[in-house]
């Protein structure tokens, strides 16, 4: 058993009001660059809605990821002969038009225009060539739209539906779509990592965080294509790739990343697992339908000793293994299994997992009046507008079981609460309920208060980082003080 | 800072003593003149860059010979007469100071040659090369060694790698070196273009052809390749570049046109094709 800890992340999807702070947070303190105008390291999308940038779930296009070849992992992207190839050119990456084209206006003309009898108006013009533009897309360009016919029509997680039941998702009555804000995954396999032809992008050992030098990164473009997520962007005025770096700063100073911080919903959950590093291979490998078990399955009992004594003789930190204990994010993943990770197909098994959305039941119309409560509750479950096809196809790579246990599991303590605060709802119904939906009263009490009641405390539990330990194997601590810093001490440049 | 413990002081200092003293013990006065004299002189084979040194000792005296042998560019300078008559006859080729030569080895290397132009026929005659008129086979061999069709015996590079002449095709040969054209002309004839092949003198020429050395009959041919240039009206060189940039320029025309081809798809953009797709249905339906 090789113990590793890994900070690790849960978005609560039922909570998300698509609201976008997190982006905006993320933007300001990241990515207001020139040359990263387009990246959004936090962006959010509706579903059904083919994301940012356009359908980067449609693998045959992308070739993001890793695949099972001869029983061996393989990246799909690049390889020692692809490699060759494709030198000069990756055919599998985004275009700028598949992110968008930033823009801004031109504010100034609506000041300084000549006196005339229009309303002087500010043109939009691209932050890349300066010039006017046609804005055409952008980021979240189909936000809130969910019967639109280019976007929400063209999700790939609409694949396996039948002709009909695509029909009548886009029907006015059923219309429906949730929010899913997306980060950088930080997975326990990362592709991008495997597929850097310079050794730029790791693994930070001590708490799992993918990151990218930026002196080492030499402008291959390799993560892009590999990610599988498209979560490594290309800033085209360093010549550098840039990603998500969960505020590393920020938790080093015990403060949460800033779209968590910011989070209106307070959808978002930080803590840190201990995982088995030693078996992440064989994982990676399991069929489709074994792999979020298996995922479950790497991540460690914080509680147990002989874990706690593996954790510590690799060198974790009594610390840290005490906020492991306390971590909301093994709850929610490990202990009530309702959170489940995002397209674990790809096998980069990434550690940011989803809390999938209730949306709204469909009304019986019994006798002209609209019901709202039926004798069998989970049978509004599978009666939901969002197709559980679609859901399993986004959280359960492909399979509808763990889908519909975390929702019945929400919807059982739902009813619960609804039982012991309003009471139309008996409460034999309700301990029915939470009987079948494998939960307890205790267990129903606890998720209510992570989902309801949480305070900052409760969402975030983040480890003391011990980089004085990690500075330590490097050079003199007391050296590294006084030579850190805001600010870029050499800013990125291109060459070498 | 290197610390060596004193037994490996010693051992360090007897290697390098030996060493030092390897290099200063008289050498074998004949690999010596195999090695730094041959490509120059004979010995009763007829003049090279330098004179035959045949019966040398009985032109000048033994303390004249060692001096000049021990630093030429010195005697020279001097203005001594004789030094600069064979200065002339070299064509201004200054003999070169040899590094490390020392009295006795000058010594040595006049006694080998004394011994040696006593002999019917010296070791360190050179190459003897036919006087026998060319033949139109000996152009031809000639043409195809310089372009490299036909490999130099002992190995040595083919001609065109570094050279050009007249009629070796659209594009000319290589740029490093003068153009042949006209050689036969400028070294004055068979004779002394032929014995120049022998051992070439320029610093690029000696360095590659010493290991490799060409053949008398190769010398032959060549030099019958060169006289034969000579006689054709010479090629426009300008032509020939202008067919090589229109080479490159139309090369990588194709080959762009190839990369175009195979990655055409690269500028498809997918949210494009789906708003176009979109837009098509809908006017169709």
């Amino acid at each position: 058993m090789n113990v590793r800890s890994q900070i690790s992340m849960v978005f609560h999807l039922d909570k998300c009001i698509g609201c976008h702070t997190c982006s905006i947070a993320c933007k300001n303190i990241w990515t207001d660059r020139k040359g990263a105008e387009y990246m959004w390291w936090n962006n959010v999308e509706t579903k059904p809605g083919t994301g940012y940038p356009t359908r980067w779930e449609d693998q045959d296009q992308y070739h993001g990821g890793w695949e099972v070849h001869k029983g061996k992992l393989r990246l799909r992207s690049t390889g020692k002969g692809k490699i060759v190839t494709n030198i000069f050119h990756n055919p599998f990456m985004p275009t700028m038009d598949d992110y968008y084209e930033p823009w801004t206006y031109k504010y100034e003309d609506l000041f300084n225009a000549p006196e005339g009898t229009d309303q002087p108006t500010a043109r939009p013009v691209s932050m890349v060539t300066g010039e006017h533009m046609d804005v055409e897309a952008g980021p979240n360009w189909d936000d809130d739209l969910g019967g639109s016919p280019v976007y929400a029509a063209n999700d790939k997680n609409l694949d396996g539906l039948s002709e009909e039941q695509r029909q009548q998702l886009f029907a006015v009555e059923r219309l429906v779509f949730f929010y899913f804000p997306r980060i950088c995954n930080h997975c326990l396999n990362p592709s991008c990592v495997a597929a850097c032809p310079s050794g730029a992008l790791y693994k930070r050992g001590e708490d799992g965080i993918v990151l990218l030098d930026q002196k080492r990164c030499r402008a291959w473009r390799s993560c892009v294509a590999a990610c599988p997520y498209k979560k490594t962007f290309f800033n085209w005025s360093t010549g550098k790739s840039e990603k998500c770096i969960l505020c590393y700063p920020r938790l080093e100073t015990g403060q949460a990343p800033a779209c968590f911080h910011s989070c209106v919903g307070r959808i978002r959950y930080l803590g840190v697992v201990l995982y088995d590093a030693d078996r992440l291979e064989e994982v990676a490998k399991l069929p489709d339908d074994k792999l979020i078990e298996g995922q479950r399955s790497l991540i460690l009992d914080p509680n147990d000793p002989e874990v706690i004594e593996a954790a510590r003789a690799n060198g974790v930190h009594d610390s840290v293994i005490e906020s492991a204990q306390r971590s909301p994010v093994y709850k929610f993943v490990k202990v009530w299994k309702i959170a489940l990770p995002p397209h674990i197909e790809y096998r980069t098994l990434p550690m940011l997992f989803y809390v999938p959305p209730m949306s709204p039941v469909m009304a019986n119309r019994q006798d002209g009046t609209v019901e709202s409560v039926s004798d069998n509750f989970f049978h509004d479950i599978e009666q939901a507008r969002v197709p559980m096809k679609f859901l399993a196809n986004l959280f359960g790579a492909g399979g509808e079981g763990k889908v519909v246990y975390a929702l019945k599991k929400q919807k059982a303590v739902r009813t619960y609460r609804r039982a012991l605060t309003v009471g139309d709802i008996s409460m034999e119904t309700a301990e029915k309920m939470l009987a079948e939906a494998d939960c307890t009263k205790e267990e129903a009490d606890a998720i209510y208060h992570l989902t309801s009641l949480c305070t900052f405390d409760d969402r975030f539990v983040i480890p003391p980082m011990h980089r004085e330990e990690a500075i330590e194997m490097m050079r003199e601590p007391s050296e590294h003080k006084t030579a850190v810093g805001f600010g870029f001490i050499e800013p990125p440049k291109r060459g070498f | 800072m290197i610390r060596t413990s004193t037994p490996l002081r010693g051992i360090l200092a007897a290697c390098l003593l030996g060493g030092w003293s390897a290099t200063t013990r008289a050498q074998d006065p004949a690999a010596d003149f195999r090695q730094n004299c041959m490509s120059c002189h004979t010995i009763g084979g007829g003049r090279l860059t330098g004179p035959d040194l045949k019966n040398v000792d009985q032109r000048k005296d033994r303390d004249w010979l060692t001096r000049f042998i021990m630093d030429p560019r010195a005697v020279i300078d001097s203005g001594d007469p004789y030094a600069q008559e064979l200065l002339k006859d070299a064509r201004n080729a200054v003999m070169p100071t040899l590094p490390g030569m020392t009295r006795a080895r000058a010594t040595a290397l006049l006694d080998l040659i004394g011994a040696e132009s006593k002999l019917e026929k010296s070791q360190f005659a050179g190459v003897q090369i036919s006087d026998r008129p060319f033949t139109p086979e000996d152009i031809e061999r000639g043409r195809l060694m310089f372009l490299g069709r036909v490999p130099l015996a002992r190995g040595g590079p083919s001609c065109i790698a570094c050279h050009t002449t007249n009629g070796v095709g659209a594009l000319g040969g290589g740029t490093l070196a003068p153009d042949l054209t006209t050689v036969f002309e400028r070294y004055e004839g068979r004779k002394t273009l032929s014995t120049w092949l022998t051992a070439p003198a320029t610093p690029t020429m000696q360095a590659v052809f010493r290991q490799a050395p060409l053949e008398s009959d190769e010398i032959l041919a060549l030099v019958a390749y060169f006289q034969s240039t000579l006689q054709r009206s010479p090629d426009d060189v300008a032509t020939s570049r202008l067919n090589f940039v229109l080479l490159g320029l139309g090369g990588t025309i194709v080959v762009l046109g190839l990369f175009d081809v195979i990655w055409r798809g690269r500028l498809k953009s997918v949210r494009r094709m789906l708003v176009h797709r979109n837009g098509s249905e809908n006017t169709h339906g």
